[in-house]
């Protein structure tokens, strides 16, 4: 049994002032071994990041399951933990306190709490920050602190919706490979959104492309690249192949899309 | 301290930085000698009817007459205590009020409308039916003091609610925050600064409330001293009372702005 199982699963939005329905996505099945890396990409609209919110249990689906260990999700739980985009750390919090915040929210016993909090900014090293605040820190480094937050939790399931999209190039590359040095230590399962085809496959075991009208998925490709991954595979032939497989089957996405509507 | 600032403090010391750092007080000290030397001139050389304007002197007289004399400490008091309990009511009320209203769409669409017609009707024309209500004692000051602070507290409160960022409380949910851990670690700290606006503008209605309240009709208090000098025409002693008045007002307003910087130091820096 894979650790989580996603079987036809679609969320509709009732269009506004009308009895139509929307489908952010459709028929959505996916099964995700126990500690593995698994990446979604997609153009944006695909509903890749709708995905991810409902495995998190923050939005209801309107058909199909999703089951972690074999439990229907209802609503959030302690087994996933969430990295989120850029901005969703407290700004009157420190590093220290941000990290906290899982914990306390969880209800962590008190000397539990301060000293994870210590241990997981030390961890993405951040040590010598902790007393800043967010608008003190760099993209890259309140990344950090959003990475360290979920993992402090000690979830079972890590999730990931687009945390490094606002970074510049550099820091990204910098951040994909701290965050794989991180995850290499006890290899939770973890579940990315990115809509960076590098990204995807750099970091994956599996890449899941994901198309739009309705978000569906298009494909699922295994990445055979052997770990640890280093910046040196990212010219190498075969991560190349792999980068022209799925920029095709994107760009095939988007050009349909165009004719429909263009047509319209 | 953030790191790009650093190098600010590494700026040797020297007279003309110390001049420059304090520039806005000494501007201000000397503003506030030169209307004093203009006012006893004014009054001394009969370039104004003293009768009406007193004059420095004066008022410095009529405060030692008054510390000797009159009993301000009793009436400092009675306006003080009806100051504090109209205020604490309204904090206590205001506060889960705004909290409330900012959270609850469907409480905010019932109560809105009367709101708004209370917070812009001005409110010290209810005064006379307080007292009829109340009496001429405290209590109608302490309700008048509570009207004038509580409308700043809600609205403020409420605005604050509803400008949370919709992406912090979603990250709070996803690690299993309940509505009530939402409102404490989320919202209340998000909203602090608005509430904090709201409290300060509160105490300038409050005090406004209190002195005219006790203007109208009371027993004592310092509105009752400002009235009854009033009518004697001893405008030093008025003045003496207005001022203590005034400076508490300053005092409180100050406090909660030295609050309100300290709240605020986690926003950037301008």
């Amino acid at each position: 049994m894979s650790q989580i199982e996603i079987a036809d699963v679609a969320i509709e939005y009732r269009k506004p002032n009308s009895d139509e329905t929307f489908a952010a996505i459709r028929g959505i099945t996916l099964a995700i071994e126990k500690g593995s890396f698994v990446t979604v990409v997609g153009s944006s609209g695909c509903g890749k990041s709708t995905l991810l919110l409902a495995i998190a249990g923050l939005i209801p689906r309107s058909r199909g399951s999703i089951r972690i260990d074999g439990r229907e999700v209802e609503g959030p739980g302690r087994d996933r933990a969430m990295v989120f985009q850029d901005a969703s750390l407290l700004p009157w919090r420190s590093v220290h306190g941000n990290v906290r915040f899982g914990l306390e929210l969880q209800r962590w016993r008190r000397d539990d709490i301060d000293e994870r909090a210590r241990r997981f900014t030390e961890l993405v090293g951040l040590a010598k920050f902790s007393d800043y605040h967010p608008h003190q820190l760099s993209g890259g480094m309140r990344q950090r602190v959003n990475i360290a937050r979920a993992l402090a939790v000690d979830p079972d399931v890590l999730l990931m919706d687009e945390p490094f999209a606002a970074l510049d190039a550099q820091t990204r590359e910098v951040m994909g490979n701290e965050l794989l040095r991180i995850w290499e230590r006890d290899k939770k399962t973890a579940l990315f959104v990115t809509h960076a085809i590098d990204e995807a496959i750099f970091l994956g075991d599996k890449v899941v492309v994901m198309a739009k009208d309705p978000g569906r998925i298009k494909t699922i490709v295994d990445i055979a690249l052997p770990r640890p991954r280093t910046t040196a595979m990212l010219d190498s032939t075969a991560f190349t192949a792999y980068r022209h497989r799925l920029r095709d089957s994107i760009a095939a996405d988007m050009q349909s899309l165009e004719l429909v509507g263009g047509a319209a | 301290m953030a790191v790009a600032t650093d190098y600010e403090h590494r700026r040797a010391p020297s007279i003309g930085a110390a001049l420059d750092r304090h520039y806005g007080a000494l501007v201000s000290t000397a503003a506030v000698f030169a209307f004093l030397v203009v006012w006893q001139l004014a009054a001394a050389r009969g370039w104004v009817n003293a009768r009406y304007t007193s004059s420095p002197s004066q008022v410095f007289a009529a405060a030692l007459d008054i510390a000797r004399h009159d009993d301000f400490l009793h009436h400092a008091w009675v306006s003080l205590s009806e100051f504090t309990l109209g205020f604490a009511a309204a904090l206590g009320f205001g506060l889960p009020l705004g909290l409330a209203l900012g959270t609850s769409r469907r409480l905010r669409l019932f109560i809105d409308p009367p709101m708004m017609a209370l917070y812009t009707a001005p409110r010290l024309t209810l005064l006379p039916i307080l007292i009829i209500w109340l009496g001429i004692g405290a209590a109608s000051k302490v309700a008048v003091v509570f009207l004038g602070a509580v409308f700043p507290i809600i609205v403020n409160t409420m605005a604050g609610v509803r400008e949370a960022d919709p992406r912090l409380l979603q990250a709070a949910r996803a690690f299993g925050a309940g509505r009530l851990d939402s409102m404490i670690k989320v919202l209340v700290p998000g909203a602090l600064p608005a509430i904090l606006l709201g409290v300060r503008l509160a105490i300038g209605r409050g005090v406004l409330s209190v002195v005219v309240g006790e203007m109208f009709v009371s027993e004592a208090g310092i509105g009752h001293q400002i009235m009854n000098y009033g009518e004697a025409m001893q405008v030093g002693h008025l003045m003496v009372y207005a001022f203590a008045i005034s400076l508490f007002g300053y005092a409180l307003t100050i406090a909660v702005r030295l609050l309100e910087d300290r709240i605020r130091s986690w926003r950037p820096q301008p």
